[in-house]
Formats: C-alpha cells, structure tokens, sequence
C-alpha cells in the first residue's frame, strides 16, 4: 500500500524539475491590466478583438494604460517572462473591467473583462472594502458575520460566480492546465470553479492570523481549503496560514520586480526630472512611493519629517503617487485616493510645511527612476504592507531604505545592515531612525549597497523559476 | 372511400397529440404548483410523472383513432414492464433507494458516516451503492437499499446542523442571477441559521439541459429543521421561478421548492 502524501509548506522554492511542456493557464486577478481611456464610441469602432488580434493602431497613455500596482508590476511580467521562457503556453486572464472590450489580445495574452451592473459594483466594492481594512487591522471594532448576511455580499458572491462561470466556458474552449487565481476580492472562485484540476491562489495582502475577525474564520478557511495551493509572500505569512488552521498546501514566494525595468540615469538625467517636479539641484529629499491610501500611512511620514525638518532646512518630503484602480474614481467608483490627498495635503498646512512637502501625483517609470537616483532615502510609512515592493525599488537604485515593521519585507531587513526598521507604535521611531540616516553619508551607502544584495531575492528570475516549479509540482503531483 | 374518410383519422390523431402534448405541460406545471412545497427533486420527479402519464394516455387514445387495437398495445407494454420489472428487481431498488436518499439522505460524499458494521467516509454514492473508505483504508461498498432498511448514523462534526438540498436549474436560467437572489432570500432567514456558515451553492454536475446543484445550510438549533427546510424550499422555488421569467424558456425538469426533510424517515440519523 503507498504511503499517503505527505503535506510540504515549504517556505523556500519547491526543487522540482521545471515542466517539460508548455503549460496552459487561466488567470484571474480583479484589477485588469489594461484601463481603456478611449471614449465608448471608438471602443466600438475597433477591430473584431476574437481571436489574435492584438491591439494594434491603439496608443498607451492615449487609448489605454497600464493600471498601476501589483498587476502591472508583478503578474504582467511574470507571464510575459514564463510565455517566453515556454513555460506558458495559452493564457488567459480574466478581469474586473466594465469600461473595456470584451477581449482583447495583448503580447500573447487574451484578456477577458467581466462588466458589473453599477448597483452590483458598488455592494461589491464595499464588502471587499470591508475585508481589506480588517485584514489590514483598520477596524476600530472587530466585524461580525453580518456582512456574510447582507444582500452586498450576495452581490460580491455573484461577481466571483460570474468570474468562475467565465472560466469553465473558456476551459471548455482551451482545456487549461492549471487555474491561477489572484487578489483576495476573488477568493470564493476556487470553490465555484467547478473543475477538478489544479486550482493556484495567491495572497497578496498581509496575512495576520490574528488580524482575521474570528467569526469570519470559517468562512475564511473554507474558502482557501478549496484551493490546491495558496501562495503568501512572506515565510512570516506562511507561518500565520498554519497557525489559522489552514489544512491545505501553501507556499511563499517572495513578491518581485523585473530589474530590467529599472534604469539608473546619470546624475545630469536625474537632475532634470527633479527639476520639472520642482526640486531644485542638489536639494535633498525623502521619497516615499504608494497610493493615496490611509493604509500608506503618508501622514506618519510627514509628522515624523516635521520632527526633523527644522534641523535640516533644504530637505524636503516627496510623496509620489496615485490612487489605485480600486480607489480612485476611475476604477470601482470610490475617491478614497483623492479624499487622503486632501487631508494630507491638510496636515501639511497645519504643521506649516507647504514649501517643503511635494505631492506629485502618478509619474512614470523614467520620473520615478530619477526619484529614486536623487534620493537620500526610500521610506516605507504604511500601517500594514502586504510586501513593500517600493523597498526594492529603492533597493535597486542603491538607497538605504526605512521601513515599518508592519510591512512584509521587513522579514528580509536586518535592521542597520541593509536598511533600517522602525516600530510604528512608536512614535518618535521614525523620526530617530530617519535623523539617523540622515547624519551619516556612509551609513547610507552602506545599507544601499547591501540593500542591492537583498533584492536579488525579489528579483523576477527567482520568482518565475520559483512559480514554474510550483506548476510543474502541481501538476505532477 | 373519399379522401377526406382517409385523411379524417390522421387529422384526429394529429389533433389528439397536439392536445395531449398541451395537457401534459398544463399538468407538469399544476403538479408543480401543487408540490411547491416538497423537496425540489421529488417536486421534478412528480411534474415528469404527471406529464409522461398524460401523455401516454393520450398516445392510446390517439392510436386508437388511427385503427389500431389499442388493448393489444397496453397489453404488450404491460407484460414487457413487468419482464423489467422482475428482471431487474434488484437493480431497480437500489435506484430507487438512490432517488430517495439523494433527497432525504442524512450524509453525503465527505461525511463519515456508520451502518450495520461498517464505518468509514463517503466517497462516492452511484446509482447503485454508497462506497466508503474505511479508518483501515479499505473500501466498502453498500447497496443503496441497505440505507432505506437500515439505521445510518452520520458521526462527521456539526452533522446535525447541516441541511443539503439538491436542486435542479434548466439551462434557461441564469446560476449567477439565481444564486445571487437566492442568497438574499436566504439572508432573511439568518436568525435561524449558523450565522458563521452563510449557505453554499455548490454544482454537482451540469448537462445541456440542466444543472444539478446542491444548497447547504447550517441549522442553528436541531428541531428547527423541518420547518427550516421547508421554508427554504418555498425560497428556493421562488428563486428558480423569478430566475425563469414569466415563461420558462425550455420544458427541463424544473426544481419546484421544497426541502430535504431529513428526520423524516425515522430509520434515519438527523442530517
């Protein structure tokens, strides 16, 4: 008789042998990659979008845009790298994305967009606005299973069904290999995806066992027990899956950036950006890159550079950022971006620091990397991060980073060696550490070179080495 | 003979089989209406008998009007059913016993369940038997007709709060739509149910035709559960019905209310 298997979470990468043959995948992750900026009428106007036609004679910036976060940055780029590895074959992705055509084909990938009624949209939108603010400890009082009960939830189930009845059609058009499911919105798939092979779900956002309210648990374990594997992004999130109960197989692999993407201009370069956002030469800053988001938690970065603003005349705070396609007014209708602008654009006025704090709003990737370049540091304020992927970023420009506790990458920083870590209790911990930096070129230095060391590990080569092992394992398994 | 005494009878026929073909809907959906209350499958089950008996009937009667004797015909039907009938007597309780333990089943696949001697989990329940896997990592397989004579005790944790429902949706009717409104019909239901566990849709298996599901929900105080089951059969045919429109598109086997109601036969261990 065989011995029954053995159940492996394993925090570092499965060994095994990559997949022989290209894999057929299905994808599915709310945010879409692409947001459609054309008015309806030329969306209408364009080419028949069945079958292989890219999207071609359309314009980024003018037509469409990438929508900013995790989407953009971590998936998009870990299916282009594993479809021209050949570890892909077909792939499909299916979306959240009312305002796009109903399929289009963009570098070998279909993209499927799912519409919602608007009154859906919004009982939608706030029932995953309730998980993510109690999974980022948000809160202030413990949630209870009304909202299981509530006709929004009947409407977030309906999305996630629609979801998963889009899935099996394409299934039956593709016979996909494996089901790659993303982003907690879209966790009920797993069990109303009606197949029998391998089902993939990544969690994204911090995974606290304590943080989960206690009566959604339950729920909570159902959902994720339906999955073959659910993958987290820090071994620190592995270890609070378990402790929650989950009987399941689980992985971590570190979130990543593709460092190709990330160019270092020459101090000439950098300068010329800086000025065009209003910095003059050679003035330092402290750069801090995320979403108009409270979760952010910019108002700790400016209270805690108010605190040494006055013994540093010529620094300046820049807050680089947007909101996201679920926040900003564009995406699922909510303005909560533009709202946490004006407040901190509020408590700026109110400690006085209107020539020293700068709101730049989104800027692009060639902006961002003269940012970064020009920096003294890459600071990382938020109240609760699943990762930290700016911290890398910075990493990659050489920048000694400062980084809340809370915030996932913190794992990989050892405090005062490659960056620095600070306890967000705390109120003056910030500020010491950022003086701190702030007092020692060479401090900097060091912890910005070693910081390029650590981001190897959240490189997209280890993680697309990383994933293809774990499909290959699935399906072998 | 004029043409006209040829072709009356072929027209009475063809007149007959058309008012049979009405009948037998108009008495699909007065059963249906009539059992809205029962357990959705039997509900399904009694509108397919009501429809196949009108139209039978029908059929003699149209026959006849073409000539041909129809007693030799009824004669014929009958001796080759009870050749069935006795030919395959054991086979047919075991489905039979299937029908009903589907329905009013006090376990499914997943639960561990104990009867006569045997213990173990449920891993599959075909036409014919329940196959368990046994603590020993044997495999047992027991005729469904055993489980209809046999007290069946379910030792699975919160079995008792636990009541499934299979139902049946025609193609027609649109799953994400239906659950969705099912859901909020359930909500109104919440203080009477687990409020940790909100109900689960969960598919079984789909055909061009239809889409066999089943709905779980979690009791909150054991003897609540006949009424609950019915009431939330009442809500699950409305769903349905709401989900079809005004005309059903197709004439699938259509899922009237009603509810397991598990407790019902008394050999039977609560659900």
């Amino acid at each position: 008789m065989a011995p029954p298997p053995t159940r492996r979470n394993s925090a570092a990468p499965t060994r095994a042998a990559l997949p022989t043959e290209p894999i057929s995948l299905c994808i599915n992750t709310q945010t879409p990659l692409l947001q459609f900026l054309m008015p309806p009428q030329k969306r209408e106007l364009m080419p028949p979008m069945e079958g292989n036609t890219d999207l071609v004679g359309l314009v980024e910036g003018v037509d469409y845009r990438y929508s900013p976060g995790g989407v953009t940055r971590m998936v998009f780029p870990l299916v282009r790298r594993l479809l021209e590895s050949g570890v892909l074959g077909e792939t499909d992705w299916i979306s959240l994305n009312p305002t796009a055509p109903p399929m289009v084909r963009f570098h070998g990938v279909t993209l499927h967009s799912m519409a919602l009624e608007p009154s859906r949209m919004a009982n939608y939108a706030r029932v995953k606005e309730s998980i993510w603010g109690a999974v980022h400890g948000l809160d202030s009082e413990d949630p209870d299973e009304a909202m299981f009960w509530s006709p929004d939830f009947s409407d977030y189930g309906y999305y996630n069904r629609i979801t998963a009845e889009r899935m099996r059609q394409l299934d039956a058009q593709h016979d996909f290999d494996l089901f790659y499911i993303h982003d907690f919105q879209q966790l009920p798939v797993g069990e109303m995806l009606d197949t029998l092979k391998p089902k993939l779900f990544r969690w994204h956002i911090p995974f606290d066992e304590g943080q989960i309210p206690r009566p959604w648990k339950e729920q909570l374990s159902r959902y994720l027990n339906s999955y073959d594997v659910v993958v987290v992004s820090t071994s620190g999130y592995l270890k609070e899956l378990q402790a929650f109960g989950h009987t399941g197989e689980a992985r971590r692999i570190y979130p990543y950036v593709d460092p190709s993407d990330f160019s270092r201009p020459s101090p000439e370069a950098a300068e010329a950006i800086c000025r065009r956002h209003g910095l003059s030469a050679e003035q330092p800053f402290v750069l801090v890159v995320g979403r108009m988001d409270p979760m952010k938690g910019q108002d700790r970065a400016i209270r805690a550079f108010a605190s040494v603003a006055g013994d540093y005349p010529e620094l300046q705070l820049v807050l680089v950022g947007n909101g996201s396609f679920s926040s900003a007014g564009k995406g699922l209708g909510l303005s909560k971006s533009s709202q946490w602008r004006a407040e901190l654009e509020a408590q700026v006025r109110l400690l006085g620091l209107e020539s020293r704090v700068l709101f730049t709003g989104h800027v692009g990737q060639s902006d961002l990397d003269g940012l970064y370049e020009r920096c003294e540091m890459t600071l990382l304020p938020s109240v609760r991060e699943g990762f930290g992927l700016v911290v890398v970023e910075g990493w990659l420009h050489h920048k000694p980073v400062l980084v809340t506790r809370r915030a996932g990458v913190a794992e990989l920083i050892k405090d005062g060696r490659n960056g620095m870590v600070f306890d967000p209790e705390q109120p003056d911990g910030l500020a010491t550490k950022m003086r701190k930096l702030l007092e020692s070129a060479s401090l900097r230095r060091r912890l910005g070179t070693a910081g390029a060391t650590t981001a190897r590990q959240c490189s997209i080569e280890a993680a697309a080495l990383a994933e293809a092992r774990l499909f290959a394992e699935v399906l072998e398994s | 003979m004029t043409l006209l005494e040829l072709l009356l009878p072929v027209l009475y026929f063809a007149l007959i089989i058309a008012i049979t073909a009405l009948s037998a809907r108009l008495a699909s959906i007065a059963v249906g209406r009539l059992m809205s209350r029962s357990a959705p499958q039997v509900a399904a089950g009694a509108r397919r008998f009501a429809a196949i008996l009108v139209a039978l009937v029908g059929s003699v009667l149209a026959i006849q009007e073409l000539g041909i004797n129809s007693a030799i015909l009824l004669l014929v039907v009958a001796f080759f059913g009870v050749a069935v009938l006795i030919a395959l007597r054991e086979q047919l309780e075991n489905f039979g016993a299937k029908y009903f333990t589907d329905i009013y089943s006090p376990y499914k696949v997943g639960d561990s369940i104990r009867i006569r001697e045997h213990s173990g989990k449920v891993i599959e329940i075909n036409a014919t038997s329940t196959v368990l896997i046994t603590p020993d990592d044997q495999l047992v397989s027991i005729p469904n007709s055993v489980f209809m004579r046999e007290v069946v005790v379910n030792t699975s944790p919160q079995a008792w709060q636990e009541l499934t429902i299979p139902l049946s949706i025609g193609s027609g009717v649109d799953l994400p739509t239906f659950e969705s409104d099912l859901m909020r019909s359930l909500g109104k239901l919440r203080l009477r149910l687990d409020r940790r566990y909100p109900p689960v849709l969960t598919i079984k298996s789909r055909t061009v035709l239809s889409t066999e599901l089943t709905l779980t929900i979690m009791l909150r105080r054991p003897e609540e559960r006949e009424p609950l089951a019915t009431e939330v059969a009442k809500r699950v045919s409305e769903a349905i019905q709401r989900a079809q429109g005004p005309r059903p598109r197709t004439p699938t086997p259509k899922p009237s209310p009603a509810a397991a109601e598990a407790g019902s036969a008394p050999s039977k261990a609560p659900h």
